[in-house]
């Protein structure tokens, strides 16, 4: 019985590990192609992309990169939207959900459900007035039109709320006996042990925003305000183009760096975000 | 002068009261218990002395200034809770000076202080710890550490002893005996276990349905009980409870039991009110199994109990009145013998049956 079920229990693992590895290849293959082309010349691609299969490869795309591309320009901006994002979220949604976790005023629960209520609405009906908005104000083309939009996160605010009421009153009640001001409590009790959840929020504004395609195409129309997505995009004049298709890899590659590191250091608070904290 | 004194206090949650018109007041350097039911209003009185719960009606005094108005920190106590409450993100030295540090406490005398606590609850070795990295018990101490540094006039203790295994727990709760030896302040001590407020306090207060049921020494409570509820909350196991008809003269009065056995008792005729209806009490040290016939009554073994040094004996009248007796530690006394039952009239009580405060005992 209990051989038969670890035979049972062997074979499935069998099959997750199958699968996973499966699913892996399928992650990583376009990378990995991606990586290739980019160590091809151009003239090579043309002809046929499965040449990126054997030698000779170069670094000339890349060469390229440093001394003409504007994909610097856009990769600081990217990095100046997604940084400005991230931060401002995590300052937004921590006072947020720790008002909603702990402060106590007419209407809270009525807010929080109408906040609740933004994760049920996609962006695309909202897009068109907050383009009008933007556009009356002046906002487009500047680092706050590319930013403003991304702070007001229905599911950071509920993220931090949940993760504020997690936490024993009584440590807000020692701390306030302990002669701390509410904000003391806040800032030295309370927000540190919300690091976890910071840390979790905080890679995914950052991966959200430097991935981000429609609005920094719609509010950034001047070249010099492309992120990378756009920027990268604008670089590809048709498509399935072959032209230029070496040197548009490397961008690329140079453009998933940010993610690429991000991933590989902060690859804990990634899986304990998507398991739901079951590690 | 009173380090505590609590004047007519109410609150109320929504509709319903959870204090209702408490009044008392705790000495310089005493040690005091409040003991109840979970829901009888003990924390949550416990909680509005330390600032934590406002005050509806009534107030507050510590060291004969009133703090109902007060934040928690300016009232001059110290609270340890059931769940520890210690930063986690902070090291047991930094827990221990948290407090200090909000004040502008100097940095060499919080140290001093946080050295004393230290020595004095032996989690030196600790300091540099934070919480996750010490046991549950290392955790109490730590929390007992915090209060301490503060030198408060008042410590408050919220069921402290909860959380921790049986062992531990009487190994605590004399080390907090012992910390109220050498600290110069008074202490409050939530519980619902009697036996930490017996061993621990000066006086228990007995808390019940949002009121004080009564306030006295421990064997003051244990011993003349001011209501049925103390009576039946205080002491292990249980006192007995039987409705009685009073039927002798004076000068003392006999009683019949329910199941028509007479017991007569060493109370004056003259203490109990006229008319009244009463509940016999007497606790199973004053109940003695002994042969059939030569009690005041008698009845069947159904269940023993045997704790080594007695044996406790649960007899059933032929009422259906269960009899809690005890015998001695070697009794050979088992389920389904008869036996017979005397009572020590000095250990009668006889309780109001309707309202249930206590009219009268043995002499």
């Amino acid at each position: 019985m209990a051989a038969g079920s670890m035979v049972g229990r062997t074979l499935s693992d069998r099959l997750i590990l199958v699968a996973v590895i499966v699913l892996g290849i399928v992650m990583v293959a376009p990378i990995v192609w991606a990586l290739g082309l980019s160590l091809k010349t151009n003239a090579e691609l043309m002809v046929d992309t499965s040449s990126v299969l054997h030698a000779p490869y170069t670094l000339q795309n890349y060469w390229d990169l440093v001394i003409g591309s504007p994909v610097f320009r856009w990769f600081v901006n990217s990095m100046i939207v997604s940084l400005g994002m991230t931060i401002g979220v995590l300052v937004l949604s921590s006072l947020a959900g720790y008002g909603f976790a702990r402060l106590e005023f007419p209407g809270r629960d009525i807010i929080f459900v109408l906040v609740l209520f933004g994760l049920a609405v996609p962006e695309q009906a909202v897009i068109i007035p907050r383009h009008q908005l933007f556009s009356e104000l002046g906002l487009h083309n500047t680092y706050i039109g590319l930013i403003l939009p991304g702070l007001s996160t229905s599911f950071g605010v509920f993220l931090m709320t949940q993760y504020f009421r997690a936490i024993p009153r009584e440590v807000d009640e020692a701390a306030m006996l302990d002669n701390a001001t509410r904000f003391q409590v806040f800032w030295r009790v309370l927000l540190p042990m919300t690091l976890p959840a910071q840390a979790t929020l905080g890679i995914y504004t950052f991966l959200h925003a430097w991935n981000d395609y429609w609005w920094p195409l719609i509010s950034g129309t001047n070249a010099q305000m492309y992120t990378v997505t756009v920027g990268i995009a604008s670089t590809q004049i048709n498509f399935a183009e072959s032209a230029g298709l070496g040197f548009l890899m490397a961008q690329a590659i140079f453009a998933a760096l940010p993610i690429l590191i991000v991933y590989v250091f902060f690859q804990k608070y990634i899986v304990r975000a998507v398991s739901g904290g079951a590690t | 002068m009173a380090e505590l004194e609590i004047i007519n206090v109410s609150k109320t949650f929504g509709q319903s009261k959870v204090i209702d018109n408490v009044s008392l007041t705790v000495g310089a350097k005493e040690f005091v218990v409040f003991l109840g039911p979970s829901g009888c209003g003990k924390s949550t009185l416990l909680r509005m002395i330390a600032g934590l719960e406002t005050v509806d009606e009534g107030e507050i005094r510590i060291g004969g200034k009133r703090v109902d108005a007060l934040p928690p920190g300016e009232r001059g106590v110290a609270m340890v809770f059931q769940h520890y409450a210690l930063y986690p993100h902070m090291t047991v030295r930094e827990n221990m000076s948290f407090g200090l540090r909000n004040v502008k406490i100097a940095p060499a005398e919080i140290d001093r202080r946080v050295a004393a606590a230290a020595k004095m609850l032996e989690i030196e070795h600790l300091l540099q710890r934070k919480p996750a990295q010490i046991s549950g018990g290392q955790r109490q101490r730590v929390a007992i550490g915090r209060a301490i540094v503060k030198e408060p006039h008042l410590f408050l203790f919220d069921e402290p002893l909860s959380n921790l295994d049986a062992a531990l727990r009487v190994r605590t709760r004399l080390e907090i005996a012992q910390l109220h030896q050498r600290v110069d302040a008074a202490m409050i001590f939530v519980t619902h276990d009697q036996i930490e407020a017996m061993t621990l306090a000066h006086r228990i207060v007995v808390m019940n349905n949002q009121r004080i049921e009564q306030i006295g020494t421990p064997m003051e409570v244990y011993s003349r009980p001011a209501t049925a509820f103390v009576a039946g909350f205080v002491g292990t196991p249980c006192m007995n409870f039987a409705p009685v008809e009073i039927t002798g003269a004076s000068p003392f009065v006999t009683l019949r039991l329910p199941d028509g056995s007479m017991l007569e008792t060493r109370v004056d005729r003259k203490a109990l009110p006229e008319g009244g209806r009463f509940k016999l009490g007497v606790r199973a040290e004053s109940v003695r199994p002994c042969a059939t016939g030569e009690g005041n009554c008698s009845g069947t073994v159904k269940f023993v109990e045997r704790l080594g040094d007695r044996t406790l004996v649960y007899v059933l009248l032929s009422d259906g009145t269960t009899i809690v007796a005890e015998d001695a530690g070697m009794s050979r006394i088992a389920i389904a013998d008869a036996v017979g039952l005397r009572f020590d009239s000095a250990g009668v009580h006889l309780f109001d049956d309707v309202r249930g405060y206590h009219a009268a005992e043995g002499a």
